[in-house]
Formats: structure tokens, C-alpha cells, sequence
């Protein structure tokens, strides 16, 4: 009952933080992905390119790009409109202009259990691939799982006008093309000059910079182990070494649909057999009969 | 403010409407659906396989199977569990057992038409064509459940190929009910021989269900207030858009969701739609074009 108290007074006066309650305007542009797929660098390149002559850092990024998990509802209903908000949400009717990243599952799953070190959530050493079990299982995460996340926004959203679909490793390999699609889903007009002064500002280097002195100051890094990054590797592939093939198996086998839709070529297609790629035709003919 | 304290209160008291926000336990099943979907046929079906020797009805069919957006918070935290829960939502990561019931847009339009008239959203002077694309759009009291898309594209996307998860076309439902309800009733692990389904769907038939509404709308929180000359229990046919819709509406809505029609095996008929979704089929086959 107390608890209960404390928590209707906090949502009386709007001091929590809202996560998925979050009060949506009809102008917002949310920057969404599942957790460890980029969303930190878009954040980081968008909002170089939205405010050119400020540079971004860990310690006003939640003034650029809101994050609705760190700050309360009194301070997002204030801030000022268009709002460009960053989530991890999976498909949430209410949000009008999307901009979506997506990653690779399996670098994601190495990039998660990384997090989940820095995070003391799992210890140095313990099995990346009982951790995969439960990252599968969507058991790692508050946000589903990556194929709940990733198919939940695609079917709803993908080829519609008000929804961008990013791939991280076509950002990796030419982030000025993938930021100019982003400024001109955004109407900004924006110079290749400009364009790569935000890519440049928001390199993996600058970032890990910024980390390195900034990581107190920011709420996704406080309180965490020091001697694990945040911003990591910044590349495509990792999974090929630090995944065991036992995990592979068990994250294609449940996503080859997806995956194939995506063009994230499978290790072992011969695991997949008979499963349909796409994110609905086969399968459903199938699960119906 | 007012309204923040009203809510405040509630919230304290646990007499909240459940909604998105009920605590979910792990042994829960929900019945979903997008509304005017045949949800509360299955409520029956379920209620009357699970409680043979009961009698289902409006009166008592929130006891079996409560509808977590008619219900308080702390209504659902009491009931007995395993707990069945109805909803509307669309997806949510948090609902282990799912049994989705979807059934041809074009028909849940026309039923929705009827509902929001009974519910007196709106008067009926309100042309349907304008309903259609107010159901297209996902305006008036579909709102928060997504459009009929959203709610079942992001259900059946993400939980297809899981055994937790049971899809039943409303189509196949009426074509071969005793079917349905024995898979159902291997979602809920019963053993239902011949004559006990023969009993489940005579005790939950349209006409059954009619004659209960009649007796009971004012005793049941879904009908209970509304118009009484619109009667909840519809024609529970399919197929009848074919002769209500406007050509322009079955377009518009084929327009919308084609392929995902497609591929529930909902025939497309207008020409465009046609010409669209074997164009746009590749949207949910093929790596997407970019850029």
C-alpha cells in the first residue's frame, strides 16, 4: 500500500519516468531499435546534424534526444516540439514517424552480453551460450525479443512514408549515405559538408572519447563497471568469433524468416530448412492448417 | 490535474480499468483479438469446455473469463488461477499463452459499424463509407488497439511458430466449429471426447447466445447501457461484405492490409489491391530495397 502511495503521488505530479506511458504529440519522430543495434550512435549523429553548432555529448544527449526510460514526464511534456525521441519499444501504434535501426542478431546478442557485464547482470567469463538461450527466449531484455521487437515494427510500419528502416551495418559501411536518408526524412536540408561534420562528430573515436570523461554524467553508463565500454567494437561480424556455433544455431533457427527479409546471410542454412524466409508466407499457411 | 488525481486515486484503490497495464502471471492464457472478431464466441467456447457442469452465460461469463479492458486491476489480481483473459490489445511481449482469433477486415468493419452505433459513438446517419475509412485509419474507439493491421500483423509477425501461441481464422471457425474447439482444447491440454464438444458448442451457439442476450444485456458490463435495438450478437456470418461494401471501401481497406490479407488467405478483390500486393507481396518475402 505504501509503495502504492509513493507511486500515485509520483504519477500525480508526473515525476517518473515514463517508458512506454510516454505522452506522444502528434509531431513527434521517435529513433527506435532494440537494445544494442546503434541506437546510441544515431542519437548522437542525428542530433549533430539537427544542432551543427553544438557538438554532442553523453552529457546533452537526453536535451537533444529524449530518452522516455531517463527523464520524467514533467520534463518531457516541456521540452521543446518537434520533439525526436530515442526507444527501444517494440511496435507502439501511437508513435507517427519512426526511424528504425536494425542489427544483425547475432552481433546484437555479443554486444548485449557485453552490456550485461558492464552491467554486473552477468559475471566475466559466465556461457555466452546460455546466455543466448535466454536471449532468444527474450528473457535479457524488458523490450521482447529481437524477432518480437524487429517483426512487430516491420510488418505494422516498413514501406509506409512516415517510417525509416536503417540497416547498422549499411551505416557502418557508409554512414554519410545513411544520415543524408535520415535528413531528408527529417526535411532537413543538409550539405555533403554538414553531413560529414555530424558523421565525424559522432565517429566511434569521438564517441569513445566523450565516454571515457563523460560516463558518470550520463544515466545509461553511471553505476556500471568502468573497465567494460560502452560504445565497443562499432563493427559488423564480431559474431563469427565470439559466438559458439551451438548459439548460432539456436538464434537462426528461431529468425531465419527475418533474418533472410533483413539480408543477414545465415551460417548454416541446412539448420534452417523447410523454415520460410519472409516475416509471414509460409509459416502461415502452415500454422493454419 | 483533476482528471491526473481521479486517476491517481484509482490507481491507489486498484479500481483502474486493467487495460495494458494488468500484472501478468506466468500460467495466464489470454484470448485476443482485434474487437468484432468473434472474441466472445471463443469466450464461450472456452468457459463452456472448461466448465462443464456450469452454466455460461452474460451474467457470469466475466467469472470465467475476464476482459481485462472492462475490469479493474484488482478484480483480475483475485481471480482464480490459471487465470483466461480476454483482450484487444495487440502485441505484448508479456502474454505467455495466446490463443488470436482474426477474421476478415472487411467483415469486422461492418460488425464495428454496428457496434459503434449501439455504443452511440456514432448516430445512424454516419455514412458507412466514412466509417470505413475512419476503421482504415484507425480513428474513433479503435484507437488504442492499433488498426485491425497493427493488432494482428504484430501478433501474428512475432508469435506465429511458437507453440504458445494458437491462430484461428473466425472463417475456419464457422466453416468446421468442432475443429476449432479441439484445438483449443489441445492449447489447454483437455481431452474433450466427440460428445463433449457436441455439448461446448450447442451451449455457445449464435442462437443460444442471442436468446442470453436478450435476457441478460443489462446484467453483462459490455452491453449493459447501450442501445438495445442493435443487438451484440450480430448475423455472425461471413462474407456478408460482399453486399454492404461500397467497391471504393473494399478498396480502401484491401489497399491497406493486401498482403497481410494475402496471406490469411483473405481473397483480394479489388483490382488495384490485386495489382498492389503482388507488387508489394515481396514487402514480407524479399530482402527490402533500400534507399
Amino acid at each position: 500500500m505504501f509503495k502504492r502511495v509513493i507511486a500515485g503521488m509520483q504519477y500525480l505530479f508526473g515525476l517518473y519516468a515514463p517508458g512506454r506511458d510516454l505522452s506522444v504529440f502528434p509531431d513527434d519522430v521517435f529513433i527506435v531499435s532494440y537494445p544494442k543495434s546503434g541506437n546510441t550512435w544515431t542519437r548522437f549523429l542525428t542530433g549533430n546534424l539537427l544542432c551543427p553548432d553544438r557538438a554532442i555529448d553523453f552529457s546533452n544527449i537526453n536535451q537533444i534526444i529524449p530518452d522516455p526510460e531517463a527523464l520524467t514526464c514533467r520534463q518531457l511534456d516541456v521540452m521543446s516540439r518537434p520533439r525526436v525521441i530515442k526507444s527501444h519499444q517494440y511496435f507502439d501504434p501511437r508513435y507517427p514517424r519512426i526511424i528504425y535501426i536494425v542489427r544483425d542478431p547475432r552481433d546484437v546478442a555479443v554486444s548485449q552480453y557485453h552490456f550485461h557485464r558492464k552491467r554486473r547482470l552477468v559475471t566475466d567469463g559466465s556461457s555466452v551460450d546460455h546466455f543466448v538461450t535466454r536471449f532468444v527466449a527474450g528473457q535479457t531484455s524488458p523490450y521482447a525479443s529481437w524477432g518480437d521487437n524487429v517483426a512487430s515494427w516491420l510488418i505494422t510500419r516498413n514501406g509506409r512514408p512516415d517510417f525509416l528502416l536503417l540497416r547498422y551495418e549499411d551505416m557502418l559501411e557508409n554512414t554519410v549515405r545513411e544520415l543524408a536518408r535520415v535528413a531528408s526524412f527529417l526535411h532537413i536540408q543538409a550539405t555533403a559538408e554538414h553531413l560529414a561534420n555530424a558523421a565525424g562528430k559522432s565517429s566511434a573515436a569521438e564517441m569513445r572519447r566523450l565516454e571515457k570523461s563523460q560516463s558518470h554524467l550520463w544515466s545509461s553508463t553511471r553505476d556500471t563497471r568502468q573497465d567494460v565500454p560502452f560504445v565497443r567494437e562499432a563493427r559488423s561480424g564480431g559474431w563469427q568469433t565470439q559466438l559458439p556455433t551451438s548459439a548460432l544455431k539456436k538464434i537462426e533457427a528461431a529468425w531465419s524468416g527475418i533474418m533472410k527479409y533483413l539480408g543477414y546471410e545465415l551460417s548454416s542454412p541446412e539448420a534452417c530448412e523447410g523454415v520460410a524466409s519472409g516475416l509471414l508466407e509460409g509459416t502461415l499457411n502452415e500454422a493454419l492448417r | 490535474m483533476i482528471y491526473g488525481a481521479k486517476l491517481t486515486i484509482s490507481y491507489l484503490l486498484g479500481t483502474d480499468i486493467a487495460g495494458r497495464r494488468i500484472a501478468v502471471f506466468p500460467d495466464d492464457t489470454f484470448i485476443v483479438s482485434y474487437p468484432r472478431s468473434g472474441n466472445t464466441w471463443v469466450r464461450f467456447l472456452v468457459a463452456n469446455l472448461l466448465h462443464p457442469t456450469k452454466t455460461v452465460s452474460f451474467a457470469n461469463i466475466e467469472k470465467f473469463v475476464p476482459d481485462c479492458e472492462a475490469k479493474s486491476s484488482r478484480y483480475l489480481r483475485k481471480v482464480p488461477r490459471p487465470r483466461i483473459i480476454k483482450s484487444h490489445e495487440y502485441f505484448d511481449h508479456r502474454y505467455p499463452k495466446v490463443l488470436y482469433i482474426v477474421r476478415d477486415p472487411r467483415d469486422v468493419v461492418l460488425s464495428y459499424y454496428d457496434f459503434e452505433r449501439k455504443y452511440r459513438h456514432i448516430d445512424d446517419a454516419y455514412p458507412l463509407p466514412k466509417y470505413v475509412s475512419d476503421f482504415v485509419a484507425g480513428r474513433l474507439s479503435s484507437r488504442g488497439w492499433g488498426t485491425w493491421g497493427e493488432n494482428a500483423g504484430s501478433w501474428i509477425s512475432s508469435r506465429m511458430r511458437q507453440d504458445t501461441f494458437l491462430l484461428l481464422r473466425y472463417e475456419d471457425m464457422k466453416e468446421d466449429a468442432s475443429g476449432a474447439v479441439q484445438k483449443i482444447a489441445k492449447l489447454f491440454n483437455i481431452q474433450a471426447e466427440e460428445e463433449r464438444i457436441k455439448m461446448v458448442l450447442e451451449r455457445s451457439s449464435a442462437q443460444r447466445m442471442r436468446q442470453l442476450e436478450e435476457r441478460e444485456s443489462e446484467q453483462w458490463v459490455s452491453t449493459r447501457g447501450k442501445r438495445a435495438d442493435i443487438p451484440f450478437i450480430r448475423s455472425a456470418v461471413t462474407g456478408g461484405w460482399r453486399s454492404k461494401l461500397s467497391a471504393n471501401s473494399i478498396a480502401e481497406i484491401e489497399d491497406a492490409w493486401g498482403p497481410l490479407m494475402k496471406s490469411l488467405d483473405y481473397e483480394l478483390v479489388s483490382h488495384r489491391a490485386k495489382t498492389n500486393a503482388s507488387h508489394r507481396g515481396s514487402e514480407y518475402q524479399l530482402v527490402t530495397t533500400r534507399g
